[in-house]
C-alpha cells in the first residue's frame, strides 16, 4: 500500500520532468493549425496537459522502438551470424514481463490516474454546477440540422411560456458553471465545444448532461461530432460568453421577446422538459 | 488417418476453378475478390480525400459524400481486408501449415465463398438504388440508419449484405476452428503451430462468437426499417412513447465491433511473428509468450467495447471499468512488441520484400497502438472522440497494419500459391511507397484531429476554428493520391509474376514450416503422406542442425537428428 502511495506521488514528479515539450507547445499559437483550439475554459488545460504528457511518453517509446529496429537492421544484417536463442530462458521471460509491466504502470498508470482524477474533480463532477447558486442551466435539443437552445427565463422553471428560446445561439456568463441537459428529437447528434474541451452525445429518448465554466468572454463555435445526415457538416452553433452585466441585460431582453413570440398552439416549439436534478 | 482420404483431382472446368472445394482454389478466389474490392474501396477513399483537398469543387454532393465514406469503411472492412487476409490466408495457410489435406468441411468452405460473393453483388447493386447506397456511416447507428434518416433501398441492401457476408464469415470460421482442432498432423501440438495459424485460429474463434451479434443487430435493423418494429427508435421519431432505445444497437454493434478490431489484427500479428523469425534467421523470441499474449488479447477484446461509447452518457463507474480493461490490453501488446524486437535483434536479417513489409507493419502498428491509449481513457477521449484523431488511429491499426501485413503475406506465399516468383525490385518499390505515404496520410489525419477536426465532414472548413487546417488536409490528400497511385507497382508485379514470373522452387525462403516441404504449387491433396511433426516452426540457426545438415533451417517434419553432442543439448533445450 505504501509503495502504491509512493508511486502515485512519483508519477506527477516524473511528469514534471518531461514538461519541457509543453513549454515549446505553448509558444506555438493554436491559430497556426498545429495545436489545440484556444482553451477558454476553466478545466480544459487538464485534458491538454494529459494528452501532451502522454504524447511525450509514447513518443519516447516510439523513438526507442525505431532506434532498436534501425540498430538491428544496420548491425545484424545478412553478414551477421544469427544467435540461436528461443528467448524462453527464465531471464528473458522475466525481462519481458518486467519491462511490459513497468511501461504499463508509468504510461497507462499516469493516464488512468489523472483521467479518473479529472473526471471526479471536473468533467463528470456534477456536484459543482448543482451546488453553485450562480450556475446557469441550459436545455438543448439536437435535431437535423440545428441546436434548439432554451434557458428558464424569469420564473426559473423550464418548459414554461417565458423560457428564452434561441436557435444555434447559446449565451452564457463568464466565470460561473454552465450546466447543460441535452436530448435529440430525430437522430443521434453529439455536441462539441472545442474551446471548452467538452462533448456529449444527444440521443433521442435520453437526456444527457455536461458542464463547463468559461474563463474569458468571446464568441466560440459549437460543433456536431456525430454523423447525423446530409447536412451534418453545417450543424454549427455559436456560444457567446458575456460579462455578467451583459448577460443580465441580454436575458432581460431575450426573455421579453421570447414571451411575446411564445405560441401555445405550436407543439413543435414545446420540446423543453422540467429540469432533472438526478443523483 | 481415414478422415483425410485422397480424393481424385477434379477434371471439369467448373469443379476445378469455379465451384471448387479445394481450399487453395477458394483461397485464390477470396484473394481476387478482396483485391478487387480493395481497389474499389481505395477509389472511394480517393474521393473522400479529393473532397477534403477541394471541398468547393462539387465533385460529389453531401448525400453522395455520405455514401462514399460509409461504403469506403464497410467495403474495406468486410469486402477487402476480411476476404484478402482472413478468407485467403486462412484458407491457404491453415491446412498447409498444420499438415492437412483440406479443410474439415470443404463444401461449407465453397458455400462460404459463394455466399460472400452474393453479398458483394448486393454491395455493388446498392450503388444503383434510387437514393444511392448506404449513407449512415459504417457503424450504421440508428435512428439515422432507419427510415427516419435513410429511407432509400440502398441502405437496406447494404444492411442485408452485411448480414449475408456475416453468414459467410461464420461458415468460414467454423471451418477454421474445426480444422485446427481436428486435422493437425501427428506431432503438431498447439505449441508447435506457426504463429500465423495461431493468429488465424484466434480470429476465427472471435468471428464465430461475435459476428452472430452483428447479424442480430442487422436483422433488428431490417425489422425496424421495413416491418414497423421500433427496437431502435425513441423520441419524436417513434410512434410509441415506450418505444425502443437507439443505444441498444450501439451495444450490439460494439460487442461485435471491438472484437472485430482484433479480428483484423490477430492474423497480421501471426504473419509478422513468423516472418520476422524466418528472415532474421533465428527462432521467434519467446514463442509461448507471443501465443499467450495473443490469447490474452483475444479474451480482453470481448470485454472492452464500452470505450466506443464513453460519450453516450455512460455511467461513470462503468466508464472507469471499461477504461481500466482497455488499458490492460497494452500489457500483452507490449509483450508482443518486445518479442518482435528481440526476434530481429542479433539475427542475420535478409531484407526480402516480405521482411520489409513485416518490419513496416511493426512500425505502423507501433504508431497505431501507442496512439490508442489516448482514446482509451475518458478525459482525453472527451476531446478526441469522433475527431480525425480517431480516424488516424484506427487506420494505423486496422488499415495500415492489416494491409502491410497482408501484402507481406502475399509476397511471402505467392510462390507457393501460384508456383511463380514475384519481382523483388517492384515489391520493394511498392513497400517504400506504401509505408512512407501510409504514415504521412494517417499521420496527417491525426494531426488535424489533434487540432479538433471532427470526422465525416463534407466541408470541414465551414467551421471557423478548422479553417486554418486547409493546408494539412490538402497535403494529406496529396499523399493519399501518391499512396493510391503507388499501388500500381503491386498490380504490375502481381500480373507480371502470375503470367511470366520465374518458376518458384519448393522452398525459396529456406524455412521449415510444412507448406514449404511440398511442391509449389502443391498438388490437389497437398501431402502424399501426412507428415509427422518433430519440432516447432522456427528452428532457424540451430548449430546442431548446421553441423548435421549444413544448412541453418530444418523442416518441422524432418526426422530427429542423430544424437551428437550438440544435437543432444539442443533437443534438451527445446523440449
Amino acid at each position: 500500500m505504501n509503495a502504491l502511495r509512493l508511486l502515485r506521488r512519483a508519477l506527477p514528479l516524473l511528469a514534471l520532468l518531461l514538461l519541457a515539450p509543453q513549454a515549446a507547445h505553448a509558444v506555438v499559437k493554436a491559430e497556426s493549425g498545429v495545436g489545440f483550439p484556444h482553451d477558454a475554459s476553466l478545466d480544459g488545460h487538464r485534458i491538454d496537459w494529459l494528452i501532451n504528457i502522454t504524447g511525450v511518453f509514447v513518443a519516447i517509446l516510439f523513438v526507442i522502438m525505431c532506434i532498436w529496429i534501425a540498430w538491428a537492421c544496420v548491425k545484424h544484417g545478412r553478414t551477421h551470424a544469427a544467435e540461436y536463442d528461443h528467448g524462453d530462458a527464465k531471464k528473458s521471460v522475466t525481462t519481458a514481463l518486467v519491462l511490459s509491466a513497468s511501461i504499463f504502470f508509468v504510461v497507462d498508470g499516469n493516464l488512468f490516474y489523472w483521467s479518473v482524477v479529472d473526471l471526479r474533480d471536473a468533467f463528470w463532477n456534477f456536484d459543482t454546477p448543482r451546488e453553485n447558486p450562480e450556475t446557469v442551466r441550459v436545455e438543448i435539443n439536437g435535431r437535423q440540422w440545428a441546436w434548439d437552445i432554451r434557458q428558464a427565463g424569469a420564473d426559473g422553471k423550464f418548459a414554461t411560456a417565458d423560457d428564452i428560446v434561441t436557435l444555434n445561439d447559446l449565451r452564457v456568463p463568464v466565470g460561473v458553471p454552465v450546466y447543460i441537459q441535452i436530448g435529440a428529437s430525430d437522430v443521434i447528434h453529439s455536441i462539441f465545444f472545442p474551446n471548452f474541451r467538452q462533448k456529449i452525445d444527444a440521443v433521442p429518448g435520453t437526456i444527457n448532461r455536461l458542464w463547463f465554466q468559461a474563463k474569458e468572454t468571446g464568441e466560440f463555435q459549437i460543433a456536431c461530432t456525430q454523423h447525423c445526415g446530409v447536412n451534418h457538416y453545417l450543424m454549427e452553433g455559436v456560444i457567446t460568453v458575456m460579462t455578467p452585466e451583459d448577460y443580465a441585460a441580454w436575458t432581460a431582453q431575450a426573455g421579453r421577446i421570447s414571451t411575446l413570440a411564445y405560441d401555445a398552439e405550436d407543439p413543435s416549439t414545446h420540446w423543453g422538459w422540467e429540469w432533472k436534478e438526478t443523483d | 488417418m481415414d478422415i483425410q482420404a485422397i480424393h481424385p483431382d477434379p477434371t471439369s472446368f467448373w469443379k476445378k476453378w469455379v465451384f471448387s472445394t479445394d481450399h487453395k482454389v477458394i483461397a485464390k478466389q477470396f484473394l481476387w475478390a478482396g483485391l478487387l474490392f480493395l481497389a474499389f474501396g481505395g477509389a472511394l477513399a480517393m474521393i473522400i480525400r479529393w473532397q477534403w483537398a477541394y471541398p468547393e469543387s462539387g465533385v460529389v454532393s453531401p448525400a453522395q459524400y455520405n455514401s462514399v465514406f460509409t461504403m469506403h469503411g464497410l467495403i474495406m472492412i468486410f469486402w477487402a481486408i476480411t476476404p484478402a487476409m482472413i478468407g485467403c490466408f486462412g484458407n491457404f495457410c491453415i491446412p498447409l501449415m498444420i499438415g492437412a489435406r483440406d479443410m474439415a468441411f470443404p463444401k461449407l468452405n465453397m458455400l462460404s465463398f459463394w455466399v460472400f460473393f452474393a453479398s458483394g453483388l448486393m454491395i455493388i447493386a446498392s450503388f444503383f438504388c434510387k437514393m444511392g447506397s448506404a449513407g449512415a456511416g459504417w457503424t450504421t447507428y440508428p435512428p439515422l440508419s432507419t427510415s427516419v434518416g435513410m429511407p432509400g433501398l440502398g441502405q437496406t441492401m447494404v444492411v442485408l449484405a452485411i448480414f449475408t457476408t456475416g453468414s459467410a464469415t461464420i461458415m468460414g470460421s467454423i471451418n477454421y476452428v474445426t480444422t485446427v482442432i481436428r486435422l493437425r498432423a501427428p506431432g503438431m501440438g498447439y505449441m508447435k503451430m506457426p504463429l500465423t495459424v495461431w493468429g488465424l485460429w484466434l480470429t476465427a474463434i472471435l468471428n464465430v462468437l461475435f459476428v452472430p451479434v452483428l447479424a442480430a443487430g442487422a436483422v433488428l435493423l431490417i425489422l425496424d426499417r421495413h416491418f414497423g418494429t421500433e427496437f431502435f427508435l425513441a423520441g419524436a421519431a417513434a410512434g410509441n412513447a415506450n418505444a425502443g432505445d437507439p443505444m441498444l444497437f450501439q451495444h450490439l454493434f460494439w460487442i461485435f465491433g471491438h472484437p472485430e478490431v482484433y479480428i483484423l489484427i490477430l492474423p497480421p500479428w501471426g504473419f509478422i511473428g513468423d516472418l520476422l523469425s524466418f528472415f532474421a534467421r533465428k527462432p521467434a523470441y519467446w514463442y509461448r509468450g507471443q501465443v499467450y499474449a495473443m490469447i490474452a488479447v483475444t479474451v480482453l477484446s470481448a470485454i472492452v467495447y464500452g470505450h466506443h461509447m464513453f460519450m453516450t452518457g455512460m455511467n461513470p463507474l462503468l466508464g472507469t471499468g471499461f477504461m481500466l480493461l482497455t488499458l490492460v490490453i497494452s500489457v500483452p501488446a507490449e509483450m508482443l512488441f518486445l518479442n518482435w524486437l528481440h526476434t530481429i535483434l542479433r539475427g542475420s536479417i535478409r531484407f526480402t520484400t516480405p521482411m520489409l513489409f513485416a518490419l513496416g507493419t511493426v512500425f505502423v502498428f507501433g504508431l497505431g497502438g501507442l496512439t490508442g491509449i489516448f482514446l482509451g481513457t475518458i478525459s482525453t477521449d472527451i476531446y478526441l472522440h469522433d475527431t480525425m484523431f480517431v480516424v488516424g488511429h484506427f487506420h494505423f491499426t486496422m488499415a495500415a497494419s492489416s494491409f502491410l501485413a497482408t501484402f507481406g503475406a502475399i509476397y511471402f506465399w505467392f510462390p507457393k500459391m501460384f508456383g511463380r516468383t514475384m519481382s523483388e525490385g517492384l515489391g520493394k518499390l511498392h513497400f517504400w511507397i506504401s509505408v512512407i505515404f501510409i504514415t504521412l496520410v494517417f499521420g496527417g489525419q491525426m494531426w488535424v484531429g489533434y487540432a479538433g477536426q471532427q470526422r465525416r465532414l463534407f466541408n470541414p472548413f465551414e467551421y471557423e476554428f478548422l479553417a486554418n487546417l486547409r493546408n494539412p488536409n490538402y497535403w494529406t490528400s496529396m499523399f493519399a493520391f501518391v499512396l493510391g497511385i503507388g499501388q500500381v507497382f503491386f498490380v504490375l508485379n502481381f500480373f507480371k509474376s502470375i503470367l511470366a514470373g520465374a518458376k518458384a522452387e519448393q522452398n525459396p525462403w529456406e524455412v521449415g514450416t510444412l507448406e514449404w516441404t511440398i511442391p509449389s504449387p502443391p498438388p490437389h491433396h497437398n501431402f502424399d503422406v501426412i507428415p509427422t511433426v518433430h519440432r516447432g516452426p522456427h528452428e532457424l540457426g540451430n548449430p546442431a542442425v548446421k553441423e548435421a545438415l549444413g544448412r541453418d533451417w530444418i523442416a518441422q517434419d524432418e526426422p530427429p537428428l542423430p544424437p551428437g553432442p550438440a544435437a543432444a543439448a539442443t533437443q534438451a533445450a527445446s523440449a
